[in-house]
């Protein structure tokens, strides 16, 4: 029996209860901006549509992106504290790992005989600044944790192609639309796989904008004190 | 805009309550029938509607036991009419009928989801007494079941905030217990507080991070903050041995400051109220430099002048009512003081951050060595900038001072140069905070921000303040920097007015107007 809280805001906000894999209640709000205006009401809304309290969920589940910086955090730190708040575990997933678990999980016949050909899916994001994050997938694990080969990196795009090119990797591509649902999904099959998720540190996958000044100052000689 | 009537519903009210008990209630509604027995003529009972003009904004009833209890029936405002104050004075209209009738307790059940609610009640003097699983149903919400003792109220009998008051005076269990998260700047703060009375202040500071670059660099805070967020939380609660279900109300600062730190403290905030079922204050994180004084003193003595100065503010405020009327006299027009601090010292060669360096350099320097400019000062700047400050041109004068001197080969003393701009910088801070004193007839004024950390700046501010007669009041420094344990305190201040929560959508505001004490 388990009753996850997920949050993911590598993106938009999104915000599920899943009970033993199925979804009780979902809320994606689409909108890159508003992370810290929307995660309160969001779940609110998500444990009232659920019929559940907060001390009826087992664990919290939170998308680790990668993501770019602002919203990435407002998720994670909701996420930590709604797992104080309740004295429950807090569980994290890499957020390209719910996206190729859906997926897996609705793949067609056609992409099914591509993979099974070899073929690696190709999971992307925004990383702005004209970049991209990226993963690459071979499958699931016969718990349903999607195994990634490759990944995530954040890359140019075209940069991207070459590389994957150069390395003769064929692939399919799928959209960047993330479920909170798939995302507390790949959280369950790891755990049942026997790994404890207990890494939950923000995958931005690039350092901070900062330019350190010179050393010593504008002036290069020492003056005397 | 029209005012509010309040006045004893009678059956002619039927059809107008009908419509709002939908709106506020949907599948829950009592159907037609029962509401019209409720309204009917009926000792026991007691209902009141509240209108602005011919239009109904609300209701609410009471059935009452004369000489042992009463029981609210039901209460509804209409949506555009809630968070004005009127859920307060229909609660304590039904308040009255029951003292009138000699009750002696009260009783009210609410949804637990609803938090503004229980936040309006405890501020009456209600306390949860029970909790009942699944009441609501089909929704399967617990019902919070709460009580109003009338014995247990202040000896003017009248209930209402000054019950929580009355009782935080007398140290009470009914001090609310809050724990507070500041996160503005480069210090994640979560302090927790009972009352008026501190009972931890926990402060991880990101400011190694950024002494390679000279100032705090944003992205860099906010990183900090994620990662210092879950052990701040848990060591805070340990030091205050309590846990997270004996509070009585969550506090963050949600402006201003920079927006990508503020939104870490502003999104566990939420959570944490939404997990714990706890309310929760927005408050405003320089008007909690100014509320912290309670910790020290049990309240804030207005009107007061407070000069808040720290690496992202210099303020000048006038405070005549912590609550309810905060204004901003002036602040900087370009560099915070303390960057001053920062880039001065950077140029000097000394360390991150400046304030210290910066002192520790000027104790053996002559502050009359050189007159540095003193920023926003001339008899021209008195009409648009009398309590306005300017640091940039200062640490540009500075700049060109060491120019010249190095290009003339000469050697000179850094301690000279550290203590006359220090001098330059102190002397504006207080002259102005003097003056604004003076001008405004305030007895009083409270330092506040890290740079109150400085020797010169509490040196300089003791001996004008001591020659104009003006009381100078400096909280301890842990409690001066940016910290959780002064918006609990302001938190906590907002409970015991018996202020409503704030909503879960308000956002994080990196200019928030000094005004706005809290966001609903």
């Amino acid at each position: 029996m388990s009753t996850f809280l997920a949050i993911d805001t590598s993106g938009g906000t999104s915000v599920a209860i899943v009970h033993n894999g199925e979804a009780l209640s979902e809320i994606v709000i689409d909108d890159p901006m508003g992370h810290s205006e929307n995660i309160g009401q969001a779940l609110v809304e998500v444990l009232h549509e659920a019929g559940i309290t907060p001390q009826d969920l087992s664990a919290v589940v939170v998308g680790r992106g990668p993501a770019p910086f602002t919203g990435l955090r407002v998720g994670i730190a909701a996420a930590i504290a709604f797992s104080e708040g309740i004295g429950k575990p807090l569980l994290g997933v890499v957020s390209h790992d719910a996206i190729a678990r859906d997926f897996f999980d609705t793949i067609s016949d056609a992409d099914r005989a591509t993979i099974d050909a070899g073929s690696r899916l190709l999971v992307t994001t925004d990383a702005r600044r004209k970049e991209v994050y990226w993963s690459l997938y071979s499958g699931l694990d016969s718990h349903g944790a999607p195994i990634c080969v490759d990944g995530p990196h954040v890359e140019k795009p075209h940069d991207l192609e070459d590389q994957l090119d150069q390395k003769n990797v064929q692939r399919i591509t799928t959209g960047n639309t993330l479920s909170a649902v798939s995302l507390a999904q790949v959280a369950a099959a790891n755990l049942a796989g026997g790994r404890t998720l207990t890494d939950v540190t923000a995958l931005y996958l690039r350092a901070p904008d900062a330019v350190e000044p010179k050393a010593h100052g504008k002036f290069g000689k020492q003056v005397s004190s | 805009m029209n005012d509010v009537i309040i006045r004893v519903a009678n059956e002619n009210d039927l059809d107008a309550i009908m419509v709002i008990e939908h709106a506020a209630f949907g599948s829950t509604a009592w159907p037609r029938d029962s509401m019209a027995l409720e309204l009917a003529p009926n000792p026991a009972r007691h209902y009141f509607v509240a209108h602005v003009g011919d239009v109904m904004v609300g209701y609410s009833g009471i059935s009452v036991v004369a000489g042992h209890h009463g029981d609210i029936m039901t209460i509804a405002i209409v949506a555009e009419h809630r968070g004005r104050g009127l859920g307060r004075r229909l609660m304590n209209r039904m308040l009255e009928v029951a003292k009138s009738q000699s009750a002696t307790e009260v009783f009210l059940e609410v949804r637990a989801d609803n938090q503004v609610a229980q936040s309006l009640y405890r501020s009456l003097g209600f306390e949860q007494i029970d909790l009942r699983r699944g009441y609501y149903q089909p929704e399967n919400i617990d019902a919070v079941i709460m009580k109003l003792d009338f014995t247990n109220t202040d000896a003017s009998g009248t209930p209402g905030p000054r019950a929580a008051t009355a009782a935080s005076a007398a140290g009470g269990k009914s001090d609310p217990l809050v724990l507070g998260i500041e996160s503005s700047c480069d210090e994640t703060g979560i302090g927790i507080v009972r009352g008026t009375t501190l009972l931890a202040n926990v402060i991880a500071s990101s400011m190694d991070q950024h002494a390679r670059f000279g100032g705090v660099v944003p992205e860099i805070a906010a990183r900090a903050h994620l990662e210092a967020l879950q052990p701040a939380i848990r060591e805070a609660l340990k030091t205050a041995q309590v846990s997270l279900q004996d509070l009585d109300a969550i506090a963050v600062t949600n402006g201003p400051g920079l927006a990508g730190a503020l939104m870490v403290g502003v999104g566990a905030a939420k959570a944490l109220a939404v997990a714990t079922g706890k309310p929760l204050y927005a408050v405003n994180h320089l008007v909690g430099h100014v509320g912290v004084d309670v910790l020290e003193r049990g309240e804030v003595q207005t009107p007061t002048i407070a000069l808040l100065v720290s690496g992202g503010h210099t303020s000048l405020l006038l405070v005549r009512d912590l609550l309810d009327d905060v204004e901003l006299l002036g602040e900087t027009i370009d560099d915070a003081a303390g960057e001053a601090f920062d880039k001065v010292a950077r140029l000097l060669g000394l360390g991150y951050p400046g304030g210290p360096q910066i002192d520790k350099a000027a104790t053996d320097g002559n502050p009359a060595a050189i007159r540095f400019p003193r920023g926003l000062t001339l008899p021209k700047d008195m009409e648009k900038h009398r309590y306005d400050f300017s640091f940039s041109g200062l640490k540009t004068a500075v700049a060109r001072w060491v120019e010249v001197a190095e290009a003339s080969g000469e050697e000179f003393s850094v301690a000279d140069v550290a203590a006359s701009f220090r001098e330059a910088v102190v002397d504006v801070l207080v002259g102005k905070a003097v003056a604004a004193c003076q001008a405004h007839n305030v007895p009083r004024l409270l330092l506040g921000g890290g740079v109150v950390a400085n020797r010169g700046l509490r040196d300089v501010a003791a001996a004008k303040c001591a020659e104009a007669g003006i009381e100078l009041r400096i909280p301890a420094l842990d409690l001066c920097t940016d910290n959780g344990a002064m918006i609990a305190a302001l938190g906590a201040q907002l409970v015991m007015a018996g202020r409503e929560a704030s909503s879960l959508n308000f956002a994080a505001d990196s200019t928030l107007p000094v005004t706005q004490v809290q966001s609903i």
